[in-house]
């Protein structure tokens, strides 16, 4: 050990010791000498008695030397100093090689970041690794990740054998005076257990006991820091909320954000009503989490949760319930695919993109330095000749190729860097999370390391290869570069994929842009507000003050609209049915009449919700002709009876179905109420129908008609329906650019390779020329080695794909995994491309006249 | 060939000891007189190449087993001293209990195999 740092130390003072080195050896030289004179020797005959007895001063040196310092390591530095000299004599080489490096691992390491934001901990929280989610799911309903209702947060707070801790979280949102000033603030109603499942512990103050009333808040960091100004007094102050007085309990720790919007916690109450059995299934509003136990795996909490599962269908089945007939179960998701969701399989799908990126990369530098390698064939074959060992000159071409990864490598963490503020900036309002994605430590070993194994992989078949060609012996003979083929096979076939793949997802874009909604967003702006309490008049007159507006040609106010999000989806019952309890689930909206006008939503059948029907007027409601075609087949549903927010309902008319959330999916069958008649949830939105942008025009409105009432989420229909396909989009963009890449590699690849051999044979070529070949003779042959690395590419890419398409098929709406036209389309392209790069050079190979000798010589 | 066997055996394994041996017993010397030092006691049995101690001084040196002192002896020049360090006589120890077990067995083995012949 102490010899280690000894010789380590050493390589840091070399001309020192070798100055010490000389200096002693000349004294032992020197006192032997005189040593010797002492004993009667003349001088000169002193001086070459003391060489003698020393042996030899050079050995000695080079023994000391090795002893001093690390030999090897001395070499490899040297052999790197090569290298890197190499690397500076063909600079056009060294950068592209390094710019394709950089390319590919710039785009490995940025999405591998996203994806670990993303996948693993996209909140940043510190202890959410054993929290999971628990929703439910009606298989047979296609209802999927709905959130839970009372009876079954009670139920999973029951498994104690498998969580510490369950927590439910409710919507919220208030309107805060604060300094005479309105502004409206989201966040959650919680149980009490919510913080202790994500196992934080308060920034200031504390969180919720049991005993706290409704009247109690915990405000986030970030409303803490920039509205309180960090100030730890605030705990037990008041906070007008609503009109409230609202105290404040604590303040979370900063980097606490369940969900991400939250600025405010308050306890939440759940109404004894709401967990009763019989409640079971309706008002699913809650989102539950539950933090598994010590020692509990996500298997065994999901066995623990299934075994439940199966006693409440078989104790539902012996009442006469449905649940089996439904597919009802309990899905539990770890934190981290909850709050990414859908993200999962893109990310996964650019990761694999990026490595296709890479692999073309390396594929595309080993064919260069392979071309390279001709012109190096005769200093290795020198070296070997003199001696140097295949394994010493092997390790000096790895060298040289590590030199290009590494520094490709660190290359590519500044196109990290770079790709990684473009994709945050990106900004899908869908993902909002992935602005915490960065780079850390980890990430930058990661590329590194990356690159480096690249650097191995492009760099050993064409030394090893180089190595065997140069091998004395073996000068002169012919050679068959199979190796070339194969790297030109491989980009090819990258390139393919990622075409293929990128031209399939354009196709199901634009397929999806195609779908009609079923109501028409042009034109319509929305804007949500919190509803004024205590004016009982305000939606009528700001229907009235919308209405005279300028340039509004229609307006409604309701609760959801389509693509937004703050729907609630219950279950439902049909009055008069054999089976009892809920049939379905739907969602449900509230609306002014004026809605279906104002989307130019089609209506069926029956008559519209009418400003008659008021609170004390009978409960009606409308439904769309999906609940009618799914519920009521062969029956006419007007004048039925259903139960979902309040009682039962009489069905006065069918309106058009229409996408609710996205274009591709289906949505949930809908129930339209009344305003006046469902008034319980504390936000609405305005919908204007304009012939100029209504933005303004509703702030204007909204604060003519009550001025303490917050305006929020302005945005036209359009933007909220294109943003449900802001990822589609991004994948799309990023997943053509990382093709267009690998197309740009693949095609100079071959063109390069193509270059390569006419270059090595013009003198052969010059010769049939002269001895009367034609042109086409000389430039088929040259084309074919391109040509047929091309082809074996394609069929490749096609097994790739075949291999690989279940991985995208569930991002494909309404085109085949292997839609004729993408893939005819890719490989006609590539082909022609392909084509183009070999006949460029092949032309000029097939120019060359007899004076061509003459002038290769 | 096999003198040269020995030879190499003696000088590679056993040069260290020496050295330390020489140091431990005389205190501080320098290179050359370390050499001559161990040649004398050889009684020149075994010639030395004297530059090989230069090596193996090195050795120890990084193992902290002896220390070496820039000095200026009566030639005026500069000369580097080696003396024992303390780890170095517990290595001395530590080496010369090993060679003597080490030379033990061999002559035992020998003894046993000339008796059996």
């Amino acid at each position: 050990m102490r010899r280690l740092a000894a010789r380590l130390f050493s390589l840091f003072r070399r001309s020192r010791l070798e100055r010490d080195l000389a200096d002693e050896i000349s004294a032992h030289l020197e006192l032997s000498a005189a040593d010797q004179r002492a004993n009667g020797l003349a001088a000169e005959e002193a001086r070459l008695a003391a060489l003698r007895r020393f042996g030899g001063v050079a050995q000695t040196t080079e023994a000391f030397r090795d002893a001093r310092g690390f030999p090897a390591l001395e070499l490899a530095w040297r052999d790197l100093l090569f290298a890197w000299r190499l690397l500076l004599r063909q600079p056009l080489f060294a950068a592209s090689a390094i710019a394709t490096v950089s390319l590919g691992i710039g785009a490995n390491t940025a999405v591998v970041s996203v994806l670990e934001t993303a996948l693993l901990n996209p909140l940043g929280l510190r202890h959410a690794d054993r929290v999971m989610a628990v929703r439910n799911q009606f298989v047979k309903l296609n209802l999927f990740q709905a959130e839970t209702s009372g009876v079954e947060f009670r139920e999973m707070r029951s498994l104690t054998e498998a969580f510490s801790a369950v927590g439910a979280m409710e919507g919220r949102a208030w309107t805060w005076l604060f300094n005479d000033e309105a502004s409206r603030l989201v966040g959650q109603a919680v149980t009490p257990d919510f913080f202790r499942v994500f196992d934080e512990y308060p920034g200031a103050g504390r969180f919720f006991t049991s005993e706290d009333d409704e009247l109690s808040v915990v405000v986030s960091d970030g409303l803490w820091r920039a509205r309180f100004g960090a100030d730890p007094s605030v705990v037990g102050r008041t906070m007008w909320l609503d009109k409230k007085p609202y105290r404040i309990v604590g303040v979370a720790p900063a980097g606490f954000h369940v969900p991400p919007t939250a600025q405010l916690w308050t306890p939440l109450r759940l109404d004894p009503a709401r967990v009763l059995d019989s409640e079971r299934g309706r008002n699913r509003t809650l989102s539950v989490f539950a933090r598994r136990k010590d020692g509990v795996s996500e298997t065994q909490a999901r066995e623990y949760v299934r075994r439940h599962v199966e006693a409440v269908i078989a104790d539902d089945a012996a009442h006469g319930g449905e649940f089996s007939r439904n597919g009802y179960d309990v899905e539990l998701t770890s934190f981290g695919r909850y709050i990414a969701g859908d993200l999962r399989r893109p990310l996964l799908l650019l990761w694999s993109a990026a490595a296709v990126v890479l692999f073309t990369g390396c594929a595309n530098i080993a064919g260069l330095l392979l071309a390279r390698s001709s012109g190096r064939r005769r200093e290795i074959a020198i070296r070997i000749a003199v001696g140097a060992t295949p394994a010493r000159i092997l390790r000096q071409l790895l060298l040289e190729s590590l030199l290009i990864g590494a520094l490709g490598g660190v290359a590519g963490l500044v196109v990290a860097k770079l790709a990684l503020t473009l994709l945050t900036r990106l900004s899908l309002s869908s993902a909002g999370f992935l602005a915490l994605a960065s780079l850390d430590s980890r990430l930058l070993v990661y590329g590194v390391t990356l690159a480096l194994l690249s650097g191995l992989l492009f760099g050993m078949a064409p030394a090893i290869q180089l190595v065997r060609e140069s091998h004395p012996a073996r000068v002169g003979h012919g050679r068959r570069r199979w190796s070339r083929d194969l790297f030109l096979a491989a980009q090819v076939c990258g390139a393919f994929v990622l075409i293929v793949t990128t031209t399939l997802l354009m196709r199901s874009l634009w397929a999806i842009e195609r779908i009609q909604p079923g109501f028409d967003p042009q034109r319509v702006t929305t804007a949500f507000f919190l509803k004024p309490q205590n004016d009982p008049g305000f939606f009528d007159r700001l229907q009235a003050t919308l209405t005279a507006s300028q340039g509004v040609q229609s307006s409604a106010l309701a609760n959801p609209v389509p693509f937004a999000e703050s729907g609630v989806i219950s279950g439902f019952a049909i009055k008069n049915r054999q089976e009892l309890g809920v049939q379905g689930n739907a969602e449900g909206f509230q609306i002014t009449p004026a809605y279906f006008q104002t989307l130019r939503i089609p209506f069926l059948r029956g008559r519209n919700l009418e400003a008659s029907d008021t609170a004390a007027a009978p409960l009606v409601c409308l439904i769309d002709s999906r609940l009618a075609e799914q519920f009521f087949p062969g029956q006419d549903p007007i004048g039925q009876e259903i139960a979902m927010f309040k009682g039962w309902a009489r069905i006065v008319g069918i309106v058009g179905a229409i996408r609710r959330t996205n274009l591709e999916g289906e949505s949930h069958p809908a129930v339209y109420y009344s305003f006046a008649q469902i008034p319980f949830f504390p936000w609405a939105a305005v919908l204007v129908r304009s012939t100029i942008p209504a933005d303004s025009t509703i702030r204007a409105a909204v604060r003519q008609t009550n001025p303490s009432v917050p305006v929020y989420d302005v945005r036209s229909l359009e933007e909220r329906l294109g943003a449900t396909l802001e990822v589609r989009r991004a994948m799309i963009m990023l997943l053509s650019t990382f093709g267009g890449i690998s197309l740009l590699l693949a095609i100079v690849g071959l063109y390069g390779v193509t270059a390569q051999v006419v270059s090595e044979r013009t003198r052969e070529i010059a010769i049939r020329t002269a001895l009367g070949a034609r042109p086409r003779q000389i430039l088929l042959p040259l084309m074919q080695q391109g040509l047929r690395s091309g082809l074996v590419g394609l069929i490749l890419g096609l097994g790739a794909v075949a291999y690989a398409q279940h991985w995208f098929a569930g991002m494909l709406y309404h085109v085949a995994a292997f839609d004729p036209i993408a893939f005819g389309g890719t490989m006609s392209g590539v082909l022609a491309l392909s084509l183009a790069a070999v006949w460029w050079p092949a032309r000029r190979a097939a120019g060359i006249g007899p004076q061509g000798v003459l002038r290769h010589e | 060939m096999q003198t040269d066997f020995y030879h190499g055996l003696l000088a590679a394994g056993t040069l260290a000891l020496m050295i330390l041996k020489t140091l431990a017993t005389v205190g501080s010397l320098h290179g050359d007189a370390i050499a001559r030092r161990i040649e004398q006691v050889r009684g020149g049995q075994v010639s030395l190449n004297q530059g090989t101690v230069h090596p193996a001084l090195l050795r120890l040196e990084q193992e902290g087993w002896i220390s070496p002192q820039w000095g200026e002896p009566e030639t005026g020049r500069r000369v580097k001293f080696y003396t024992i360090a303390r780890a170095g006589k517990n290595q001395n120890h530590i080496e010369q209990g090993g060679w003597e077990r080490a030379a033990g067995i061999v002559a035992k083995f020998v003894t046993l195999s000339s008796a059996q012949a």
